[in-house]
């Protein structure tokens, strides 16, 4: 199973020192699979021990979250199994262009979470007291005459589907604030809209490891303005979400 | 995830682990779980699922178009009864199937949820 690919270079002697004594998934032992400045983190395991479990979870990241303090890697998605080191080689000469690009992309930096909450029906009330206010500076649609039990339907529909895209206005309007703020960083982001009813943010952000102090200033600042949300960030990750090819 | 790992936080742990427990439990009952002891009632789930899926799209469309003041009352009346119909039926057979609103979904690994 292979964990992580990583920028190995000359310090090979300080990848083999980390991983004495590291211990992986079902307390497997870590070895090394070198290709020529690259190298990738494997164990041996059975297949059948590979199970998708919180205990296997938190193995797994362990060692590629020990890793990535000291070299710049690419986690591989959990579960990602070849026959051989030969099988690992290959792949590694295969595709060493597009590793060596995404190794170049994530180079002394870290990912970062920040997720968004609210409190759902005080963001409705708030929402819909305003665009309530909004419409009655301009004309309704005819439509919101009742007469009948599929008009009320209709009309029932209409007011969801209104706050949805109160909502959806809403959450951009962060969105767009948030990219402003953190332009000064140069960070990469990525932004989920209306995970679940409460977390209307999910972003992911990858900046240089030095600016990490700036970020949560950052976070800081834009919960100030955003009085009726939470926000929550969290870090420093291993770059999960930017590492960007497919297997050839 | 542990707590050292938050940078800032103006809620409380608790409550944000409650969140995140709440995406992971998502996780699990939105997987297609086929195999021979149930495949009627998941074919019946996959098969609602997509069904709900373009009602949903169908619903949201005819809402933009009301919204959007294009459609006449008559044409209006016809469009409340038929997805309310449409509704009506759908509630009949996830009743049939023993199906609940949480399990018309499908969880699509790195693309999220389905709905």
């Amino acid at each position: 199973m292979i964990y992580s690919i990583l920028s190995s270079g000359e310090r090979t002697e300080k990848l083999n020192s980390l991983l004495v004594g590291m211990k992986g998934i079902a307390g497997a032992d870590i070895n090394i699979v070198f290709f020529e400045n690259i190298s990738a983190i494997v164990c041996d395991i059975n297949r059948i021990k590979l199970v998708a479990d919180q205990s296997n979870a938190i193995a797994y990241a362990g060692v590629i979250e020990t890793l990535a303090h000291h070299f710049t890697l690419l986690p591989v998605r959990f579960g990602s199994v070849m026959e051989s080191d030969a099988a690992i080689i290959h792949m590694l000469k295969k595709n060493y262009n597009d590793i060596q690009q995404n190794l170049l992309k994530v180079e002394n930096k870290y990912e970062f979470g920040l997720k968004i909450f609210c409190e759902p029906e005080k963001l409705k009330a708030e929402l819909t007291a305003k665009s309530d206010a909004n419409a009655k500076t301009s004309t309704s649609p005819a439509t919101e005459i009742n007469n009948s039990v599929y008009r009320d339907w209709v009309n029932k529909k209409l007011k969801e589907h209104r706050f949805e895209e109160l909502l959806v206005t809403y959450v951009d309007s962060v969105i767009s604030k948030i990219k402003g703020d953190l332009d000064q960083l140069k960070a990469i982001n990525k932004f989920k809209k209306i995970v679940t009813t409460s977390m209307i943010i999910d972003a992911v952000f990858l900046l240089d490891k030095e600016r990490k102090d700036l970020l949560v200033e950052t976070v800081g600042e834009l919960q100030n303005q955003h009085a009726g949300l939470t926000f929550v960030l969290t870090g420093p990750w291993p770059p999960y979400n930017f590492v960007d090819f497919t297997v050839k | 995830m542990s707590e050292n790992k938050i940078l800032f936080n103006t809620g409380s742990f608790d409550g944000i682990s409650e969140e995140i427990g709440k995406l992971t439990s998502n996780t699990e009952e939105s997987k297609l779980k086929l195999t021979p002891d149930n495949a009627d009632s998941g074919l019946a789930k996959l098969v609602l699922t997509l069904v709900e899926l373009i009602r949903k799209l169908v619903e949201k469309q005819a809402m933009r178009r009301v919204d959007g003041g294009s459609l006449t009352d008559t044409e209006i009346e016809r469009l409340g009864e038929t997805l309310m119909k449409l509704e009506l039926k759908m509630e009949e057979l996830k009743k049939h199937f023993n199906l609940t609103d949480r399990d018309l979904n499908l969880n699509l690994g790195p693309l999220g949820d389905l709905m």
